[in-house]
């Protein structure tokens, strides 16, 4: 997809389905939709700088156990020290994304590789006994 | 997303229908902040809301800091569930005054 805001509510439609298909409830989905879009959101802005004229490549597959996003992205890679938790129970505006994406994931990992930025995050689906 | 303003008394009623995003929460920034600047009290209906980001969490914060730094009121109402479900990651519930219906969010002083 491009690096454009527009295409934001394109894959949201997208990634709730299918994360209803592979078996989570709808309060699931809609989490699982926005620690994406939160993912996305911060690729547009810290890797590309708000320009819609970027890449990000995008895989959603179903796994063994869950659900694992990969995103890859050629902007400029990730400042660690920014990415790193931080407490956000105060009103400061920004900074909430990360958090989300942390919170609602199981397990969430970036890497510079020769392709780009990867972002790997996954969710396992807890089957009721 | 679709922002309309209508008065209530003195106050200020936003309403907003859609999806606030990164694209789209810049306009709705631009509303509250023109909003607060006529009214002394703003209370923006979240209800026909489907789908708010981070950056729509930011932006309520920026508007309730503007409010409180012009010794204005910003209430909130009508939270949807997927509303109520962003402000519970985001940590935000106890910071905003949240009511369910407007007449409740315009009796509060």
């Amino acid at each position: 997809m491009p690096s454009d805001p527009r295409y934001l509510p394109v894959v949201r439609g997208a990634i709730g389905p299918l994360a209803a298909a592979v078996g989570w409830d709808e309060s699931d989905c809609r989490a699982i939709a926005l620690a994406l879009d939160e993912a996305l959101a911060n690729i547009i802005r810290h890797a590309y700088h708000n320009r819609a004229d970027g890449l990000i490549e995008l895989e959603c597959r179903e796994s063994a156990d869950g659900l694992e996003i990969t995103l890859l992205d050629t902007g400029d890679a990730p400042d660690r020290t920014k990415i790193c938790a931080r407490a956000i129970a105060c009103d400061r505006p920004g900074g909430r994304g990360t958090h989300i994406i942390k919170d609602v994931m199981d397990t969430v990992s970036y890497q510079a590789t020769p392709a780009g930025n990867r972002f790997v995050a996954t969710k396992r689906l807890r089957k009721m006994v | 997303m679709r922002i309309s303003i209508r008065d209530v008394g003195e106050a200020k009623i936003v309403e907003i229908e859609g999806d606030v995003d990164l694209g789209t929460s810049p306009d709705l920034r631009r509303a509250l902040f023109e909003t607060l600047l006529d009214a002394p009290k703003l209370a923006l209906n979240l209800a026909a809301i489907r789908y708010i980001d981070s950056s729509g969490i930011a932006t309520l914060l920026e508007a309730l800091q503007d409010s409180q730094r012009r010794n204005k009121q910003f209430v909130l109402f009508g939270l949807s569930p997927a509303v109520q479900q962003v402000f519970h990651l985001t940590h935000v519930v106890r910071i905003f005054r949240v009511f369910q219906t407007e007449e409740e969010a315009l009796g509060s002083a």
